[in-house]
């Protein structure tokens, strides 16, 4: 085979790997797995919404777009079609219940079941920021359930 | 610090009008789609908050930019740094009220028309916007949608040229919020 033949193909070959990457670990890269994800933050779930709500900038630089892992005792726990919200409510305003608002991964629909406002719970997940009445936690885990 | 007073104080102004009747959720849903030559786009966000008073038609909704979920995680980068800039611009908020208060019937079930205008602001831009939407009056609340397009140009949220026309520049933008009686404190 001709040396140009050789280059061609090898060539072609380098842009199709080339594109593959691209398509699989770039424009298809999946999302973070913030159940995996190290926690950047390990705080009571009280700390952080004073944090927030004392002084809002100040935690907006430290947490938000922070995986965050929080430990409190729940007040209740919010129904949502195939996920739950879990409320740590430590004041009450304007939009009734204020704190921290956890939204649970839908794997962990089942166990939200389970809990009760009796017992302190341990919860990571990836920190939306502070929308002036709640802190907002998304795509959370249960830890050590 | 001075956004959130500023704020307070609106919502405040909305909660302490006259006999308030109050209505509220934490959990509006709001998405946005958007169908270009090259790519659509569609996110939502599902804890949003909102409030209608419907002795004076004031509505506001809140939306936290960080919280809106993409089908791809590239596009929720590109969303988050390059086009609304959430980390400088984190919240987009809606007040307005509603016009054609004197059609909606807020003391009987049904679905009324509604004339919402006010104030959108997105980006740290703020527009004044007028849009149709609907109120379901129902046993133990009302629900609220809208449905409207916004234009990214308005909002200073600039494409980059390398994706300049393969982008829809007006996304429509939908709104639904399950609002229930605010519990009394």
């Amino acid at each position: 085979m001709k040396n140009w033949i050789k280059v061609f193909i090898l060539a072609g070959f380098v842009a199709m790997c080339v594109i593959a990457y691209v398509w699989i670990f770039v424009y298809n890269k999946p999302h973070r797995n913030y159940e995996k994800a190290k926690a950047d933050y390990e705080l009571q779930a009280k700390d952080c919404y004073y944090h927030f709500s004392n002084g809002a900038e100040s935690a907006d630089i430290t947490y938000t777009g922070k995986v965050l892992e929080i430990t409190g005792i729940p007040t209740y726990v919010e129904d949502m079609d195939t996920c739950s919200i879990i409320v740590f409510a430590y004041e009450s305003g304007m939009f009734g219940d204020e704190g921290i608002r956890c939204s649970l991964l839908p794997k962990y629909y089942m166990q939200s079941k389970e809990i009760n406002n009796k017992e302190e719970i341990t919860i990571k997940g990836y920190c939306t920021g502070y929308n002036e009445t709640d802190v907002i936690i998304e795509q959370c885990s249960l830890i050590n359930r | 610090m001075k956004k959130i007073v500023i704020t307070l104080i609106l919502i405040n102004a909305i909660f302490l009008t006259g006999n308030a009747q109050m209505f509220i959720t934490k959990n509006g849903k709001v998405s946005f789609y958007s169908d270009g030559s090259l790519e659509k786009i569609e996110a939502y966000n599902t804890q949003v908050n909102s409030a209608i008073n419907i002795t004076t038609g004031q509505f506001v909704f809140k939306v936290l930019m960080k919280s809106f979920s993409f089908e791809k995680a590239l596009m929720q980068e590109h969303f988050n740094e390059n086009y609304v800039e959430s980390d400088k611009f984190p919240n987009a908020t809606f007040q307005g009220l509603v016009a054609n208060l004197n059609d909606v019937d807020f003391s009987a079930l049904g679905t009324y028309d509604a004339i919402i205008e006010g104030d959108l602001t997105i980006h740290g831009i703020k527009n004044k916007v007028k849009e149709i939407g609907t109120f379901e009056v129902k046993e133990g609340g009302i629900i609220g949608s809208a449905t409207f397009f916004v234009k990214l140009a308005d909002y200073d949220i600039s494409i980059p040229g390398a994706v300049t026309g393969k982008i829809a520049e007006d996304i429509e933008i939908s709104v639904d919020v399950d609002l229930k009686p605010r519990p009394t404190n």
